[in-house]
C-alpha cells in the first residue's frame, strides 16, 4: 500500500509543492524516511555504507560531498540509489530532493518530535464561516485549495449526527421533535450538552478505548477461558461520564496503584495493562509468555499514548524513528515488576487480581474470615495432629471392613480391565474402538464415548447401584447416558454454567415409564459417587453420600450417546440401605487412600480422609468443630464465587531484572537494563519515580510533544473517520503528515490548557461549523478529495458495529439502557464457539445464550471471545481485541448484508419496529418508522414504493398465516396480542428494509 | 455462473470494497489482482491447504526410521537432542525413551518413498506429491506453532496465508469468497486442541480479505437464510425496495459507497443460491464417493470435507483452508493415531486423484501437514503396544501435490533418530515463500504497510524452495 499513501500525500500537497518551496518536514523528510531509513536510518547494526540520514549531520555529509545527488540521479541502474529492487524513487520524488538540496538542504527533526505551538488561528477570507477556532484552520486551508465549505446540514440530519456520535445512538422521535421546534441559536448547543451528559455518552467513547486496551471477556491465545474486566470496562465508561480529566484518566490506568493510599478505583484503572492476551496452553514455557505479556504492555502503551510503534525495536535498533532496541528494553522494564506466573488463567482471573465485593458481600467476609481464624486457633490448639497420626497408625492393622456381598450382581472396579471381580463372572467386553483407562476415583476408571463402548453384561436388570462418574463439559452439550439396564437408564444432561468458571448438570433415572430428575446441578468436572436405589414407587438417587430431591418429570431418557468415565461400578440385586451407601462413598475411599503412602496421595484424597478421620477417629467435640469449619469453608468457597474480581497492576517486591534480549527471544538474554524513556524524547521530569508513576509524569510533561496530540487525533479521528494524523497510531517518521498540522497543535494546546477536559474537546469539535456542515457530495469534490481530508464537506461513513446493533435495538424500542455489570450473550448462530473450542473443563467454550433483558444490552457489554469475537459485530469489522487496535477497517460487504436482513437481532428489532409503527403511528406508520429509525419524513416516492410493498405482501400474508406465524416468531419479544397480524407480518418487511437503509447503518 | 454478473466493482475479492475514498481501493477493485501481481507466470491458480491440527506423527506416517528398532526404550542421546528446548509437558520426565513406530512401512510409487501402512491411499499418490520430510518451525506449542504457519508470525495480529492470497490475488468468482475455511473434528478419542477465528483472520489487513467459514451444520455461511417467515418472493421484494430506496439516496449525496451497498446486497442474494447450491452434494455421482470414501456422505466429516473443497476449487475459489481437527497424540498413539488416519487417508488422497482426473491438478495446489513434527522419545510410559509423542519442531513432513511442484519427489533427510535434519532443512517461511511462488507472486513483493512498515507474510525470511518447484 505504500502507493496508496504516497499518493494521498502527493494531490494533498500538490498546490504547496508547486509554489516551489520546499517543506523539509512535509515533503522531504517522509521521502527519505520511507526510502533511504531502511538501509541508513537509526538502525545502528544495518546501516550500509556507514551513511544516516535521519541526522542533520549525517545528511550534511552526504550533501556536501555531493554524493547524495549523485547516487540518486546516477545514470546505471546499479549504482543508482535506492536500489531499484527495493524502493526506487519516482522522478518527480527526485526533483524534490534536487530542489531541496538547491535551497540549501534546511533539515529539522521530526515534526511530532518537537513540542505543539502555541498558535493563533489563521485569518480567513470568509470570516462569517467559522464558529470556532478549528474552523479558522480549516477555511484557511480550504481557501488555499480553492475550495468552498458546505452549507450546514438540515437540522434533522445534524441532530442525527451529533446524537450518533456522542451517544452511538439515533435521536428518539421525541428528541428529534424538540429539537426542530427549539428556534432558538442555543438550540444546538444545548443539544449536545444534553449529550455530554447522558450515560450513554461515556459507554460511546469507552468503546475506542476498549479496542486500544484489547479489552475481552477472555484470555485469548490456546484455550481462552473467560477472564473478569468488566469491572474495569465500567471504570471506563465512568471516567468519561464524569469527565475525570485526561491526565488522570491516563495516570491511573499506567499507574494507580503507585499513586499515595490509592483508592478501589485507581487500582480498578490499571487494569488497562493487565488486558493482554495470557496463555495456559499445557506445555507452553512460561518464561516465553512473561515476556511477550510485558512486550504487549510496552506496545499498547507505545501505541495509545505515544502515537509510536515500538514493537519493531524489540527486536533490533528501529528503521525509522530513532528507537534503540535499548530504549524498547528500558520501557519493558517499567513493566516487567509485575507479580504474575507465565501461564496463568485456567480458573477466571490470573493473578494479580482486585476482589471487589459490595457492601454486603464484605460484610460476610469479614464474619466468615473472623469465624474461620477462631475455628482454626481452636482446632490448632486441640493437638489434633498427634491423633490423627497415632490414628492413621491404628488403622494400618486394622481388618478391613468388606461391603456387605449379599445380593451383588456385578463388581467393576476398572482397575486396567472390564473384569467382574464379584466372582460372578460377569466380565464385561468390549463393543467399538477401544475404550480407555484412566486415573479413576480408586485406582484406574473407563473412559467411554460413541466411539468407544462397552458391554457390562451385569448391569442387565439391576435393583440398585453405585459408581462413581466423571463428566466433562461436552461441546455439543449434549446428555450423556451414564449406564443403561433393561429396565432403567441413568443419564445426566448437557449442563449449564453455575456461576464463574463452573458447570454442572442433573442427574436422571428414567424406569417404570417416569423420569427422576435431581432438583438442582452437580458441579461437574471432578469424580462423583452415585448411589441409585430403583425400588418403586419412586427411585432414590444419593450424589457423595446424600440423599438429593427428585422431580419427577415428563420426558423420556434421551437416544443413548456416551461420553463419561465411570469406576467402581456395583450392582445389585436388592435395594441399598443408607450405611452401605455411606460405606461407598466414604469409608472404602478412604481405605484405599490409606493404603497410599502419604506423599503420593492427591490434594482431593487427603482432605477426603481427615474428614473421614474426624469423622471416625476424632473425640465428639472436634468432629463438631471439623463440621463447623468444613461449612465455613463451603460459604467462603461460594462467596467467592460470588464476588466480582478485576485484573490489576501491582509491584513486586523484588522486580524481575530486565536485558535486552537479543532478536526478541526470550531466551537470548543479553545487557541488564532499568527503566527509562527513549533518548530522542525528553527526559524524565526531574524528581519523578523510575517506575510506571514516573513514566505517567514524564507523558504529561509541559514539554512532551506526543501526549495530547495522539489524545486530541484519536478524538477527530471519532467524528470524521480519519485522524488529522491518518495514522494516528503512528506519529513516527512512517507515519502520515498531519493534513493540517497548525490544527493539530492547536487542539493539542486547547486540550492541555483545558485542564485535559475531555468533554470540553468533544464539545469544541462538535460545535464547529466544520462538523456541522452538509455531508452531500459532488463528483468534482470527490474527485479532488476522495477522503474528505480537507473538510469541504461534512462527514458520512458507516456506522461502527456496535452502534448499528444499538441504534436497530433502540428505534426498535428494545433496547435496554443499562449501563455496566457483567457481559451478557445475546443471540448468536449455534456452533460459533463449540467448533473451534477445546472441550473439557475449561469456561467459555459452551455458548449459553441469554435471555430476557439481557438481549438487549447495548453492543459493547456483548460477552468478547477473542478466539470467536460475536459473529454479527465482527462481520461489521469490530476486532477480536487480541491485540490493540487504534483504527479498524471500514467495509462494506455481502456478510453484512446478511446479518442485517437475517440475523434474529434484526429481525426481532424489524418485528418490534413494525408493531410500535402500528400502535405508536397511528394512521400513518410509515412515518413513524422513518422518524424514528431515519430522523426524517419519507419522501413521495418512498411512500408509494413502501406503500406497493406493504400492500404486496399483506396480500401474501393474508393467505399464509404460517409463515406470519413463523416470522412473528423471530426472536423471544412477545408481539403484541391485540395487533393484526397479518398487518403486523407485512409492516415487519418494511421495517427491515428502513432498517437495512444505508442511510440507517451511516452517518450522514 | 461467471457471466451472470458484470459488476466490475465487486469482481475482487467478493468482499471486496474498503471504505475511504476511491483511490487504491477503487482501482484494486477493477482488477483481478493487486497491480504488478502476478510478478512471475504463476504454476497455481488456487491453493487448498489441508492442516492437520494438532501435528501428526511423521514417525508413524512417513519418516521411517528402521535402525531405530533396535534402539527401543533407550534414553534420546545428549548428542541427539544438543540441548534443545522440550515442552513443559515432557521436561520434568526423568527420561525421554526412545519409542520406535510400531506400524508397518513399505515403499510405493517410482522413487520408492517408503510410508507406512495407516496411510495405504496417501502411497497410492506417490508419483503424484512432493514429500518434504525436513519441514522445521521455530515454535513448540500449538498455539504459537499453528499461528505461526498460518501467518507467518508466532503472536497473534498478522493476516492469514489465505489473506495475503486474496489481498494479492483476489477472487475468480464474484459470487463466493476468495478465501474459504471448511473445519472437521478429530477422530480420535483424546480431546481436540482448539483452533482460533485468527488463523483466517486479516490481521492488518481490511477485514474483508478473512476467510469466509463454511460450516456443516446451521447456515453454511453465517446468516445465509432467509429468517422464517421471509420466503423467496418476499425477499426479492424487500431487496427491489432497497435498491430503489438506496438509489434515491445515491443521488442526494453522491457517496460511492451507496452504490457499494447496493451491489452487495445483490452479491448478497446471489450467494443464498449459490452457497447451498455448492454445499450441496447430492449431485455427485456413485463413482465419486467410492473414490472419496463412504464418510463422504456425512456432513462435516473430512471425507466431505475433501469434496467441498474440490467443489470450491473448481469455482475458482482462491483459497480453501481446511482444519482437520485432532493430530495431538501425546498418549494413546496407536489407538489415536489409527482412527484420525482412518478418516483422513483415502479422502486426502482422493482429493489429489479427484483433481488429477478433471485435469485441474495443474494449476491446483494441495498442501497436507501440521503445525510440526512429534518426538521420537515416549511422553508417559512406553510399553509394546502403546506410546505417546510430545511436539517436535525440529522437523516434520509435510507433503503437496500439484500447483507447479514436483511429482514423485522426496525432498530432505533426517537423523537416524528422526530427531534433527541431516539435509535439506525447509523453514515455515520457506514453504511460505514457495507457496506464493507457484501463485506467481514473490513473497517479498507482497507487502502492506501497517504502522510505518511494510509487512509481508514472511516477515524478513523465506526463501523458494527450488528443489520442490517442477
Amino acid at each position: 500500500m505504500k502507493y496508496l499513501l504516497a499518493g494521498s500525500l502527493l494531490a494533498l500537497s500538490a498546490t504547496a509543492q508547486t509554489a516551489a518551496k520546499i517543506d523539509f518536514i512535509r515533503d522531504v523528510r517522509p521521502l527519505l524516511s520511507d526510502r533511504c531509513f531502511a538501509c541508513h536510518g537509526p538502525d545502528e547494526a544495518h546501516r550500509m555504507a556507514n551513511l544516516r540520514l535521519d541526522t542533520e549531520d549525517g545528511a550534511r555529509a552526504a550533501i556536501d560531498s555531493g554524493k547524495l545527488v549523485a547516487r540518486i540521479t546516477h545514470e546505471k541502474k546499479a549504482l543508482r540509489m535506492p536500489p531499484p529492487s527495493t524502493a526506487e524513487l519516482t522522478p518527480p520524488q527526485v526533483k524534490t530532493l534536487q530542489a531541496w538540496v538547491a535551497q540549501g538542504a534546511p533539515f529539522k527533526t521530526h515534526w511530532s518530535f518537537d513540542p505543539p505551538k502555541a498558535i493563533d488561528p489563521p485569518a480567513v477570507k470568509n470570516d462569517s464561516w467559522p464558529d470556532n477556532g478549528i474552523d479558522h484552520f480549516i477555511l484557511s486551508r480550504l481557501e488555499k485549495e480553492g475550495l468552498k465549505p458546505s452549507p450546514q446540514a438540515d437540522r434533522a440530519t445534524l441532530l442525527r449526527r451529533v446524537t450518533l456520535d456522542l451517544t452511538g445512538l439515533p435521536p428518539s422521535s421525541n428528541e428529534l421533535g424538540a429539537f426542530l421546534r427549539d428556534k432558538s441559536p442555543a438550540a444546538y448547543e444545548r443539544v449536545v450538552d444534553r449529550l455530554l451528559a447522558s450515560p450513554a455518552y461515556g459507554e460511546r467513547m469507552a468503546v475506542p478505548w476498549l479496542d486500544m486496551a484489547r479489552y475481552a471477556d477472555t484470555h485469548g491465545y490456546h484455550i481462552d477461558s473467560s477472564r473478569e474486566m468488566w469491572p474495569w470496562r465500567d471504570w471506563v465508561i465512568d471516567a468519561f461520564n464524569r469527565n475525570l480529566p485526561y491526565d488522570k484518566f491516563l495516570t491511573w490506568q499506567l499507574a494507580g496503584d503507585l499513586l499515595p493510599n490509592p483508592t478501589r478505583e485507581q487500582l480498578i484503572a490499571t487494569g488497562f495493562n493487565r488486558n493482554h492476551m495470557i496463555n495456559y496452553e499445557g506445555g507452553a514455557i512460561p518464561e516465553e509468555y512473561l515476556v511477550e505479556y510485558v512486550v504487549d504492555r510496552v506496545e499498547t502503551t507505545s501505541t495509545a499514548f505515544l502515537g509510536l510503534t515500538t514493537g519493531c525495536a524489540r527486536c533490533h535498533d528501529h528503521k525509522y524513528d530513532p528507537i534503540r532496541q535499548k530504549d524498547f528494553y528500558r520501557m519493558f522494564a517499567f513493566f516487567n515488576t509485575v507479580s504474575e506466573k507465565g501461564l496463568d488463567g485456567q480458573k477466571g482471573n490470573a493473578r494479580p487480581f482486585l476482589m471487589l465485593p459490595d457492601e454486603s458481600q464484605q460484610a460476610q467476609v469479614d464474619r466468615l474470615s473472623s469465624d474461620i481464624a477462631k475455628a482454626e486457633a481452636e482446632m490448632d490448639r486441640s493437638g489434633i495432629t498427634g491423633l490423627r497420626k497415632a490414628w492413621e497408625e491404628e488403622q494400618a492393622d486394622k481388618p478391613r471392613p468388606r461391603s456387605d456381598a449379599s445380593g451383588l450382581i456385578a463388581h467393576y472396579s476398572f482397575d486396567g480391565s472390564l473384569e467382574d471381580i464379584s466372582g460372578h463372572y460377569q466380565h464385561g467386553r468390549i463393543t467399538k474402538g477401544e475404550p480407555g483407562f484412566v486415573a479413576g476415583a480408586d485406582g484406574q476408571g473407563i473412559a467411554l464415548d460413541e466411539r468407544s463402548l462397552v458391554d457390562l453384561p451385569g448391569v442387565g436388570d439391576a435393583a440398585a447401584f453405585a459408581l462413581w462418574t466423571k463428566v466433562s463439559a461436552r461441546l455439543d452439550n449434549r446428555p450423556s447416558t451414564l449406564l443403561q439396564g433393561a429396565s432403567f437408564t441413568f443419564w445426566i444432561d448437557g449442563g449449564r454454567a453455575i456461576g464463574r468458571n463452573r458447570r454442572g448438570s442433573r442427574f436422571y433415572i428414567s424406569t417404570g415409564g417416569r423420569t427422576y430428575r435431581t432438583k438442582t446441578e452437580t458441579v461437574t468436572g471432578p469424580w462423583v459417587h452415585t448411589a441409585v436405589n430403583l425400588s418403586q414407587p419412586q427411585p432414590a438417587i444419593y450424589i457423595n453420600n446424600a440423599r438429593v430431591e427428585l422431580t419427577d418429570i415428563d420426558e423420556a431418557a434421551p437416544e443413548r450417546w456416551i461420553r463419561a468415565s465411570l469406576d467402581d461400578l456395583r450392582l445389585y440385586s436388592r435395594g441399598l440401605d443408607p450405611a452401605e451407601i455411606e460405606f461407598l462413598a466414604v469409608t472404602q475411599p478412604a481405605q484405599s487412600t490409606l493404603r497410599i503412602p502419604a506423599k503420593q496421595r492427591s490434594t482431593d484424597q487427603r482432605l477426603a480422609l481427615l474428614d473421614f478421620f474426624f469423622e471416625n477417629g476424632a473425640p465428639q467435640d472436634l468432629r463438631t468443630l471439623n463440621r463447623r469449619l468444613n461449612s465455613l469453608y463451603d460459604e467462603r468457597d461460594e462467596l467467592q464465587y460470588q464476588i466480582p474480581t478485576s485484573m490489576v497492576m501491582s509491584e513486586m517486591a523484588i522486580p524481575r531484572e530486565t536485558k535486552i534480549l537479543g532478536r526478541g527471544d526470550y531466551r537470548n538474554g543479553t545487557e541488564t537494563v532499568t527503566p527509562g524513556v527513549p533518548s530522542f524524547l525528553p527526559p524524565l521530569p526531574a524528581g519523578a519515580p523510575q517506575n510506571r508513576l514516573g513514566l505517567a509524569q514524564w507523558l504529561l510533561s509541559p514539554d512532551h510533544p506526543l501526549t495530547a496530540r495522539v489524545a486530541v487525533n484519536r478524538f477527530w479521528q471519532m467524528y470524521f473517520g480519519h485522524g488529522i494524523v491518518k495514522t494516528g497510531e503512528d506519529f513516527g517518521s512512517q507515519g502520515e503528515f498531519p493534513v493540517h498540522p497548525e490544527l493539530l497543535d492547536w487542539l493539542a494546546t486547547e486540550f492541555r490548557t483545558s485542564g485535559w477536559d475531555i468533554k470540553a474537546m468533544q464539545k469544541t469539535i462538535v460545535m464547529s461549523a466544520a462538523y456541522r456542515q452538509s455531508s452531500r457530495s459532488t463528483p468534482a469534490l470527490l474527485e479532488k478529495d476522495p477522503e474528505n481530508r480537507l473538510l469541504a464537506r461534512g462527514p458520512r461513513f458507516r456506522l461502527p458495529a456496535e452502534a448499528i446493533r444499538d441504534s436497530a435495538l433502540a428505534s426498535s424500542g428494545l433496547l435496554n439502557a443499562k449501563v455496566g455489570g457483567p457481559s451478557v450473550n445475546p443471540y448468536q448462530p449455534k456452533g460459533v464457539w463449540e467448533d473451534i473450542a477445546y472441550g473439557d473443563t475449561f469456561s467459555s467454550q459452551i455458548f449459553e445464550q441469554d435471555h430476557g433483558d439481557a438481549l438487549y444490552r447495548r453492543s459493547l457489554y456483548t460477552f468478547w471471545k477473542r478466539t470467536a469475537p460475536p459473529p454479527g459485530l465482527a462481520t461489521f469489522d469490530a476486532p477480536d481485541r487480541e491485540k490493540c487496535t487504534g483504527r479498524r477497517s471500514l467495509t462494506n460487504t455481502p456478510l453484512q448484508a446478511l446479518v442485517l436482513l437475517n440475523d434474529t437481532t434484526y429481525v426481532e428489532a424489524s418485528r418490534a419496529l413494525a408493531a410500535r409503527m402500528m400502535i405508536e403511528g397511528g394512521k400513518d406508520p410509515l412515518a413513524f418508522g422513518f422518524r424514528t429509525a431515519l430522523s426524517r419524513a419519507p419522501q413521495r416516492a418512498e411512500r408509494d414504493l413502501l406503500a406497493r410493498q406493504y400492500r404486496d405482501q399483506l396480500a401474501v400474508y393474508r393467505n399464509f398465516p404460517e409463515g406470519v406465524d413463523r416470522l412473528l416468531s423471530n426472536g423471544e419479544i412477545e408481539t403484541p396480542k391485540e395487533l393484526n397480524r397479518a398487518q403486523l407480518a407485512a409492516w415487519t418487511t418494511i421495517a427491515s428494509v428502513i432498517l437495512n437503509l444505508d442511510e440507517a447503518v451511516t452517518k450522514e | 455462473m461467471r457471466n451472470d454478473l458484470q459488476n466490475m466493482m465487486t469482481r475482487r475479492a467478493l468482499f471486496s470494497r474498503t471504505a475511504g475514498g476511491l483511490g487504491l481501493a477503487a482501482l484494486q477493485s477493477l482488477g483481478a489482482s493487486l497491480p504488478g501481481i502476478p510478478h512471475f507466470a504463476p504454476k497455481a491458480k488456487r491453493i487448498i491447504f489441508l492442516h492437520q491440527s494438532g501435528g501428526p506423527s511423521q514417525h508413524d506416517l512417513f519418516d521411517w526410521k528402521p535402525k531405530l528398532d533396535a534402539k527401543r526404550g533407550i534414553d534420546l542421546p545428549d548428542s541427539i537432542r544438543m540441548g534443545q528446548r522440550i515442552t513443559g509437558m515432557t521436561s520434568g520426565q526423568s527420561t525421554l525413551p526412545v519409542a520406535p513406530t510400531i506400524f508397518k512401512f513399505s515403499q510405493h510409487g517410482e522413487a520408492g518413498s517408503w510410508f507406512s501402512d495407516l496411510v495405504p491411499h496417501i502411497a497410492g499418490i506417490a508419483d503424484d506429491i512432493t514429500l518434504v520430510r525436513t519441514v522445521h518451525t521455530d515454535a513448540i506449542n500449538h498455539d504459537p506453532a499453528i499461528t505461526f504457519i498460518q501467518t507467518g508470525s508466532q503472536q497473534p495480529g498478522r493476516p492469514s496465508l489465505g489473506s495475503w492470497v486474496s489481498y494479492g490475488l483476489g477472487s475468480e468468482n464474484e459470487n463466493l469468497p476468495a478465501f474459504v475455511v471448511l473445519l472437521s473434528q478429530a477422530s480420535g478419542l483424546n480431546t481436540d486442541q482448539p483452533l482460533f477465528s485468527r488463523l483466517w483472520s486479516s490481521g492488518f489487513l481490511p477485514s474483508n480479505y478473512q476467510g469466509v467459514k463454511f460450516r456443516s451444520s446451521g447456515d453454511p455461511v453465517l446468516y445465509l437464510s432467509d429468517p422464517p417467515g421471509i420466503d423467496r418472493e418476499t425477499r426479492r421484494r424487500m431487496l427491489d425496495s432497497l435498491k430503489t430506496l438506496n438509489g434515491m439516496r445515491s443521488e442526494i449525496f453522491g457517496d460511492p459507497e451507496i452504490e457499494t451497498r447496493i451491489s452487495q446486497y445483490e452479491m448478497a442474494y446471489r450467494m443464498q443460491t449459490s452457497v447451498p447450491e455448492l454445499m450441496d452434494l447430492s449431485t455427485e455421482p456413485e463413482s465419486v464417493f467410492d473414490l472419496y470414501g463412504p464418510d463422504a456422505r456425512k456432513p462435516g466429516s473430512y471425507a466431505s470435507q475433501c469434496l467441498l473443497a474440490r467443489r470450491l476449487a473448481e469455482r475458482g475459489v482462491r483459497f480453501i483452508q481446511l482444519y482437520k481437527r485432532g493430530w495431538d497424540q501425546h498418549a494413546e498413539l496407536p489407538r489415536d493415531l489409527r482412527l484420525q488416519a482412518q478418516a483422513v487417508d483415502q479422502p486426502s488422497a482422493a482429493l489429489v486423484t479427484d483433481l488429477k482426473q478433471r485435469g485441474m491438478l495443474d494449476d491446483t495446489l494441495v498442501v497436507w501437514g501440521g503445525e510440526f513434527g512429534r518426538t521420537v522419545y515416549c511422553q508417559g510410559r512406553l510399553t509394546d503396544a502403546n506410546y505417546g509423542r510430545d511436539h517436535h519442531p525440529r522437523c516434520f513432513t509435510m507433503w503437496f501435490a500439484g500447483g507447479g511442484l514436483k511429482r514423485g519427489a522426496v525432498i530432505g533427510e533426517t537423523d537416524d533418530f528422526g530427531y534433527n535434519i541431516v539435509q535439506d532443512p525447509i523453514h515455515i517461511h520457506d514453504i511460505q515463500a514457495t507457496l506464493l511462488r507457484c501463485l506467481g507472486v514473490d513473497h517479498k513483493r507482497l507487502t502492506y504497510r501497517f504502522q510505518g512498515r511494510d509487512f509481508r507474510l514472511t516477515d524478513v525470511h523465506g526463501n523458494v524452495v527450488d528443489k520442490m518447484l517442477a
